[in-house]
């Protein structure tokens, strides 16, 4: 017998009452209902007593909703369909809360962004060097000199050193030297092209080094004289569309090299780059056998096993042994290398692993600039700390947020949830906020990376076809969403349900210790970042401003001016005969780094030279008669070199520094000084100049140096770059004067120059990239703390609205609501900056310990950078809690 | 009529093997063809059928088809062929299994 419509519609109704709901489960009981009461009914009951028995079966109401309770459950132990239940439930929150979502996504991505593009510097950083194959067996020899009165650490050998390490020493397989003599012009017929990544290297090089042979014999490459190897790169621009191989260049307009090998050019992580590799055989200076002259670089490969100490060890006596002679040659027979320790000097060597000299090693005549370490583990620092602010930011808001989300706790834990549940349920979804957040993130980096690899000088990318780049993604997603969202997840889940349904939990604004600690730390860690860059900016401003010694505005350098051969007077005259050009000084010892530099021991006339304490080592500078009148330096003593007194071309002028380290009795004006002429150190071969005046000392090195001795002298034979002083706004019109004459009397020579300030600047490249990378970081890391307060302002005013619209009524005025929305986060504010200034004070003191000159830290620096946090956080609060306070109070005081 | 208790480890076997045999069947269905074949000495509960259908479905043994039928929905359940070879199984493995209780017993099954 078939049931009518309204029982069937009865029954419905009634299960639906008795609380089975669930969908799927609800249609398919009252279809098994209906149709056992319709067999029921078929022997004979009336509808409502057949409808009875059945539910009876079903063991009523408490037997339904158990059935209905174990089949969810049955369901739900499939973890697919659970996690499905809780990606929907999560999906839903993200999209029912846009605006808190939004900043949470944003302030994550941001956060991810920079920490990926940090990995990925970071990683290659680490990476250097490490593409040759016998990386962990390279060493190279540094060595550290103390000798009258100058301390080197440098990478500078003596010639011999390396043959010496392959024959004496049964642990190294192979030894190289190299020796780099500045730039060279390079030609093929006719054009010169200037080229400074030219090397002079030992035959082994390409034994020890892994550096890929495209054309030529490894066995031959760089066995004779006159011989060289280039890269890749070089080789397509002199020989564009034939092979390099066998043909011939011609250096500095006078050597000819044939080139016996082309190789891969060099990976952009090397430490070295160079282009041309030219043949040690044919370099007469790497065949003397002196042991107390260094301006080789040595590196060796050592045999498999060998102990680093142990051959460390070996060349230290492999060094006094060859060294005696030399010793007794200069200081007499009965010197020795442990006397000459004895009187404070030191000659020392050791040897550094290949694979530290990139990020540990910042030594005297580094092939290129390293990067430290301790910048490496600064930057890790940052960037996690930028990803924990962002991480900071979910926490709070999801906490914050509590009171709104503690009545769907309640509920959820009525209706059966278990803690782990909701657990879970939370944390699903910090990790899909996070998941949203590195996709984002990938395409921020993306787009960020050009602007970075501009500011390091790196050719970073991201590896996108790299399948374990996406694994750890992977991993750091789920990893960020966990520690973003553990602490809400257990904090929102621990509600009584009790207490939260009769609306005894007004959590949210009170419980707020350890969200109040969370700002707190976001601030210290923003103002840490702010009172860094605005450090390493005032000390920049110092560098630039700093009295150095002499001026190095409007001077433009001409290089290589050896080009222009015997008219190097006639180009200087020509050029000084224009009136915008003031002076013009030829020298190649120029007063920033990267020009030459030349060092000698001297000592005052008369003293003996065998006693080390009077010797003096220090530059020797060859200038001509306009050096000091062109760089604006400052005679203090005695006076210039003078075309009047034909005997200056014996005479010395001295800086302040060298006149002190003289220690000469009285007025230093008139006192000669001397030293040996040529390398055998005959005392019979002396040379004696008199010092005619005294120079204010000037900075030739970084400001992390002390000023060391330096003594001019004229040359006969001025060469190096011209210096010219100009008097013109008009740069422009300076350098095509320059050019045009220089095209005139140098045809096919390349005209190269460089502006002093500029070159002053380049020495500061590091502090300026540090200046400019700490700005990014501090901005970034108050922009995404500045959200988190803004989502939090917004939040408290939408808890307070009713308490508002009650003072507002009252009486209160716009002014005095903003302050009361205000006021706490303000104090949370002053208080990391109260925690954050002397540990900022602490480190920005350990960074400048390393500047011999640097400016002083006052109180206004702590003082800006206060100001700065509190203006940007009160400016964003000010948004959300004027909105709040102008608000008409009938709206808020009228709902409900 | 069994205990219930000898009957939960069943259950499962008793639903494929039910399925596998008639084709697709609503959850009343397979309550009246079981007790049906045991004479009435098996009564297949509710509360234990419906939790057993939702998570052999959710195993993907089972597939379920709706069809409207006037005022109310019938839900039929079939197996999918991932579940025809579990029912197979889980048969043979519970032949296997009363060979033991027999030998463990000490009783001959006819």
């Amino acid at each position: 017998m078939k049931l009518t419509e309204e029982h069937i519609a009865y029954i419905i109704k009634d299960i639906q009452y008795r609380g089975v709901v669930t969908d799927g489960i609800q249609e398919e009981l009252i279809d098994h209902i209906c149709t056992a009461t319709e067999n029921e009914m078929l022997q004979g009951a009336r509808f409502i007593d057949a409808y009875h028995y059945v539910l009876k079966s079903f063991g009523n109401t408490s037997g339904l909703r158990a059935t209905q309770h174990q089949t969810l459950q049955s369901e739900n132990k499939t973890a697919k369909i659970m996690l499905k239940n809780y990606l929907t439930i999560a999906l839903r929150n993200l999209r029912k809360y846009k605006f808190y979502s939004f900043i949470n996504i944003l302030g994550l991505s941001v956060g991810v962004a920079l920490c990926l593009i940090i990995a990925l510097f970071v990683v290659n950083e680490l990476r250097y060097d490490r593409h040759h194959e016998k990386a962990d067996r390279i060493y190279r020899v540094k060595s550290e000199i103390i000798f009258g009165g100058n301390h080197f650490n440098m990478i500078f050998t003596p010639a011999p050193l390396a043959a010496a390490l392959t024959e004496e020493i049964p642990e190294v397989e192979a030894a190289v030297h190299f020796r780099q003599r500045g730039s060279y012009l390079v030609k093929r017929e006719t054009e010169n092209i200037k080229e400074s990544n030219v090397v002079w290297a030992g035959k082994d090089f390409f034994k020890i080094f892994t550096v890929p042979i495209l054309e030529g014999n490894v066995d031959e490459i760089l066995n004779e004289p006159n011989t060289m190897a280039i890269s890749q790169r070089a080789a397509k621009k002199f020989f564009p569309d034939e092979s390099a191989l066998g043909q011939t260049l011609i250096l500095d307009n006078t050597w000819n090299f044939k080139i016996t090998g082309v190789y891969d050019d060099m990976p952009a992580n090397s430490h070295f780059h160079f282009d041309f590799i030219l043949a040690m055989e044919g370099l007469d200076e790497a065949k003397q056998s002196f042991w107390l002259s260094n301006n080789f670089q040595t590196y060796m490969l050592l045999h498999e096993g060998a102990d680093a100490n142990v051959v460390e060890t070996k060349l230290i006596q492999l060094f006094a042994r060859h060294a005696e002679s030399d010793f007794a040659q200069i200081f007499g027979e009965d010197m020795t290398l442990e006397k000459f320790k004895e009187t404070g000097n030191k000659v020392e060597y050791a040897l550094q692993p290949l694979l530290d000299i990139h990020l540990k090693s910042d030594l005297y005549g580094e092939f290129e600039p390293g990067f430290s370490i301790a910048y490496v583990y600064m930057f890790v620092a940052i960037a996690l700390f930028i990803l924990v602010i962002a991480c900071i930011n979910f926490m709070n808001l999801s906490t914050a947020r509590s009171a709104n989300r503690a009545k769907e706790v309640g509920i959820r834990k009525v209706m059966g949830s278990y803690r782990s549940h909701l657990v879970r349920q939370f944390l699903s979804e910090s990790v899909l906020l996070s998941f949203f957040s590195f996709m984002l993130a990938v395409g921020l980096a993306y787009m960020l990376l050009p602007l970075f690899n501009n500011l390091s000088g790196r050719s970073l990318f991201i590896p996108f076809n790299n399948l374990s780049f996406y694994a750890i993604l992977f991993a750091g997603a789920v990893i960020t969403g966990l520690l973003a969202g553990t602490y809400p997840s257990f904090f929102l889940s621990a509600f009584k349900p009790v207490n939260v349904l009769k609306g005894q939990v007004s959590l949210g604004m009170k419980s707020g210790f350890i969200r109040s600690s969370l700002v707190v730390f976001q601030f210290a860690i923003s103002i840490v970042l702010i009172i860094g860059t605005i450090a390493v900016i005032s000390q920049l401003n110092y560098i630039q401003n700093k009295k150095i010694g002499f001026n190095k505005d409007q001077v433009i350098m001409v290089e290589d001016t050896y080009a222009l051969g015997d008219q190097r007077l006639a180009y200087k005259n020509e050029i000084l005969s224009n009136s915008i050009i003031v002076n013009g000084t030829f020298s190649g010892y120029l007063p920033v780094s990267g020009t030459w530099r030349g060092d000698n021991p001297w000592w005052a006339d008369g003293k003996d030279y065998r006693q080390q304490e009077n010797l003096v080592s220090l530059q020797n500078w060859t200038v001509d008669h306009d050096y000091i009148k062109t760089l604006d330096m400052k005679i203090i003593e005695g006076r210039d070199f003078s075309h009047e007194f034909p005997s200056d071309s014996t005479a010395v002028i001295l800086n302040e520094t060298a006149v002190k380290n003289f220690n000469f009795e009285g007025d230093p004006i008139g006192k000669k000084i001397a030293t040996f002429t040529d390398r055998d150190f005959s005392p019979d071969k002396l040379e004696t100049l008199t010092v005619i005046g005294v120079v204010e000392n000037f900075h030739f090195e970084s400001l992390k140096e002390n000023i060391g001795s330096v003594m001019l002298f004229l040359s006969h034979r001025p060469q190096g770059n011209l210096s010219i002083r100009f008097q013109s706004q008009d740069t422009k019109a300076v350098i095509d004067l320059l050019e045009t004459k220089w095209k005139e009397m140098a045809p096919g020579q390349p005209f190269t120059y460089s502006f002093l300030d500029d070159r002053f600047g380049n020495m500061y490249a590091a502090e300026t990239r540090l200046g400019k990378v700490f700005a990014i970081f501090a901005g970034f890391a108050i922009i995404i703390a500045c959200l988190g307060l803004f989502a939090l302002t917004a939040f408290t005013a939408e808890q307070r609205t009713k308490e508002i619209g009650i003072r507002k009524v009252l009486g209160a005025s716009v002014g005095s609501i903003v302050v009361l929305l205000s006021k706490e986060f303000t104090k949370l504010v002053l208080i990391s900056f109260v925690l954050a200034a002397p540990f900022a004070w602490w480190s920005v003191s350990k960074w400048l310990e390393d500047y011999q000159y640097k400016t002083e830290l006052g109180w206004t620096v702590f003082l800006i950078a206060g100001g700065i946090a509190i203006s940007i956080a009160l400016l964003t609060m000010s948004f959300q809690s004027i909105k709040a306070a102008i608000e008409n109070p009938v709206k808020s005081l009228r709902s409900e | 009529m069994h205990s219930p208790e000898l009957l939960k480890g069943t259950l499962q076997t008793i639903v494929l093997k039910v399925l596998k045999d008639h084709g697709k069947m609503y959850g009343y269905e397979i309550t009246q063809r079981v007790k049906e074949l045991s004479d009435d000495r098996i009564l297949l509960t509710e509360g234990a059928l419906y939790p057993t259908l939702h998570k052999l479905e959710a195993e993907g043994l089972l597939k379920t088809e709706i069809v409207n039928i006037g005022k109310r929905v019938r839900k039929y359940y079939n197996l999918t062929t991932p579940g025809k070879a579990e029912a197979r199984e889980r048969v043979t493995e519970f032949v296997d299994f009363i060979r033991t209780m027999g030998n463990v017993l000490q009783v001959e099954l006819s």
